[in-house]
């Protein structure tokens, strides 16, 4: 795959270097810290943003320019933001073309052993809302011409 | 089995059943504190001895649902490895055995919650089925448009969405009893909304929330003098406090086994003999007939009316068990140790900065519902799970509680008989742990 995937391979080599799996944790706690001094406004804190299925709240925002998808995400719970910012920043830049490429494999090589086998179903379907946001921005240009 | 038959006290050890502990245990309703050793106890329970990240597991999510002692684990595997059937069948010998001991379980439930007889004992697959079984049987026969049903704000969705279904279908109204801030039930905010009106008081007996109480022998006194039926929600009050129906006077009592230390699947609904009786059937099938043919079908008498199909063998069996082994502590040595580790947790959580308790009614049973200033549930929770300490988060099936909070969630810590000072102990320093770490 030959995906410009720069961010994402980032957090790879991060997280694979930390070998202490709190440590790892709050690697994901500080990354949610950090997000929070980017402004998400509360305009976009609506439900058509909401993606349904999480313990907490999570908002996805895509702003595609140029045919390609750059997302933004929120959550109220910190480390979920901090796990939906590494999913937004890993994966933005990218063609709808591009984000259907996308597989499990990228979850698992981020190696979060330190997150549950639950929170790990939470980035699978974090990944699937991209991809289907991707898949919508498309159509609905699509549409528009 | 049918008919009334006598009732005696259970016996732990019977059905070639080990007796709960050993047998040094003291006899139910002892309630000298000193018998109950919970340091024993514990090794009764083969879950509680393993690490969780390397950290002694500390369960707290027994609201959910509890552990199960390894008397309930053999006697369900006993049942499968010596003498599985289906039951009321009795053709062969292995069925007449499963029968036998499906019966019995019946019986030492019935003798649990001192039900006049047996047969007063519906084996469901749960609370939530049991609530179902009264609305759709009891409710779609004796509800008419206008008739009200009171519930309290603090009621599992197991209590409000089965009465809303009425309230959709026949036109039913639902009259809802506020708490106070401090998660109380108050009788004078009940007493107004009984009615001509009121058909059924369908309440909770203990908030799986809060924890709090609801004074429910004064509630059935009022509801009685009305001549309106109350249907209790026993889930979490129980497991507790146990309960005699016959002392309580209430109609429907509706409890699970899962969180009373039995197996999941298994639930009872315990309906007064007379009430049972004029309901119709809830689903149809087999061993819920007394006879079927095309020209017409007659049905059995309470319980096996209730009961279609092939019910939950080993679960009930399982649950038999789990009262034993209840009855063997006896329901008051737990409640005593319960309420002791209760007052000491709540003693150690309030000297945690930023953190709030919801539900401080002065009869509580032990459930802790929590938040902390400046963080989300889900993360506390998420690093409490780090910590080996197991708790609930979120809306615990009672989204209109949390409206009335004004909160989205809480983090739960919930006892059981096992719980000790050193769970208490692990709790808080992961609290503040957590705090540290999302400071």
């Amino acid at each position: 795959m030959s995906l410009n995937l720069e961010k994402y391979n980032d957090f790879v080599e991060s997280l694979e270097i930390i070998d202490d799996e709190d440590m790892r944790f709050e690697y994901i706690i500080d990354m949610g810290k950090r997000a929070r001094a980017v402004e998400f406004p509360a305009s976009w804190k609506v439900d058509k943003n909401l993606m349904h299925g999480c313990m907490s709240r999570v908002w996805i925002v895509d702003e595609p320019r140029d045919g390609r998808h750059y997302f933004r995400g929120d959550s109220d719970a910190i480390i979920v933001k901090g796990l939906v910012t590494m999913m937004t920043e890993s994966f933005s830049g990218l063609t709808g073309e591009e984000l259907s490429e996308l597989t499990v494999e990228q979850i698992s090589k981020l190696n979060l052993g330190a997150l549950t086998t639950q929170r790990q179903v939470g980035m699978l379907a974090m990944l699937e809302h991209l991809k289907k946001l991707g898949r919508q921005s498309v159509d609905a240009l699509a549409g528009a011409e | 089995m049918s008919g009334v038959s006598k009732l005696v006290q259970p016996v732990a050890g019977d059905n070639s059943q080990p007796a709960a502990g050993d047998n040094s245990m003291p006899a139910a309703g002892d309630n000298s504190m000193a018998a109950f050793d919970v340091e024993r106890v514990r090794h009764d329970f083969p879950i509680l001895s393993q690490e969780i990240y390397g950290k002694p597991l500390v369960f707290l999510d027994s609201g959910a649902s509890a552990q199960k002692p390894r008397v309930v684990i053999d006697s369900i595997r006993e049942c499968y490895e010596t003498y599985y059937a289906n039951v009321h069948r009795g053709a062969h010998y292995l069925s007449q055995r499963s029968t036998d001991a499906f019966e019995e379980a019946r019986v030492t439930i019935a003798n649990f919650i001192n039900a006049k007889t047996e047969n007063e004992v519906i084996f469901t697959s749960s609370v939530t089925e049991s609530i179902n079984l009264v609305a759709a049987t009891w409710g779609r026969k004796f509800l008419n448009a206008g008739d009200e049903v009171i519930v309290t704000e603090m009621e599992h969705h197991a209590n409000i969405v089965p009465w809303q279904m009425l309230e959709a279908e026949k036109g039913i109204v639902l009259k809802v009893v506020p708490i106070t801030d401090s998660g109380e039930f108050l009788v004078e905010n009940f007493e107004p909304l009984l009615s001509e009106r009121t058909k059924l008081v369908a309440i909770t007996e203990c908030s799986n929330v809060l924890g709090t109480m609801v004074p429910v022998k004064k509630v059935i006194e009022m509801a009685h003098d009305h001549g309106v039926p109350v249907l209790l929600d026993g889930a979490q009050g129980i497991v507790h406090h146990g309960v005699d129906v016959q002392e309580l006077d209430c109609d429907f009592y509706a409890f699970t086994g899962h969180k009373l230390y039995g197996p999941s699947g298994i639930g009872v609904l315990y309906g007064k003999w007379d009430i049972l009786n004029t309901m119709p059937p809830y689903q149809g099938g087999g061993d819920m007939i007394e006879r079927v043919s095309f020209a017409g079908t007659t049905f059995k008498e309470p319980p096996h009316r209730f009961e279609a199909g092939t019910p939950p063998i080993a679960q009930a069996i399982g649950l038999g068990a789990a009262v034993r082994y209840v009855s063997s502590l006896g329901i008051d040595n737990i409640s005593a140790h319960e309420q002791g580790i209760l007052a000491y947790a709540t003693e150690q959580m309030k000297n945690i900065e930023g953190l709030r308790l919801y539900g401080e009614a002065p009869e509580k049973a032990a459930i802790m519902s929590f938040t902390v200033d400046g963080t989300h549930p889900f993360d506390v929770a998420a690093i409490l799970d780090r910590a080996g300490v197991a708790v609930r988060v979120g809306q615990h099936c009672a989204e209109p509680l949390m409206d009335r909070l004004g909160i989205e969630g809480t983090v739960r810590a919930s006892f059981g008989l096992y719980n000790n000072r050193a769970d208490v102990d692990a709790l808080v320093q992961a609290i503040e742990k957590a705090r540290g770490m999302l400071k």
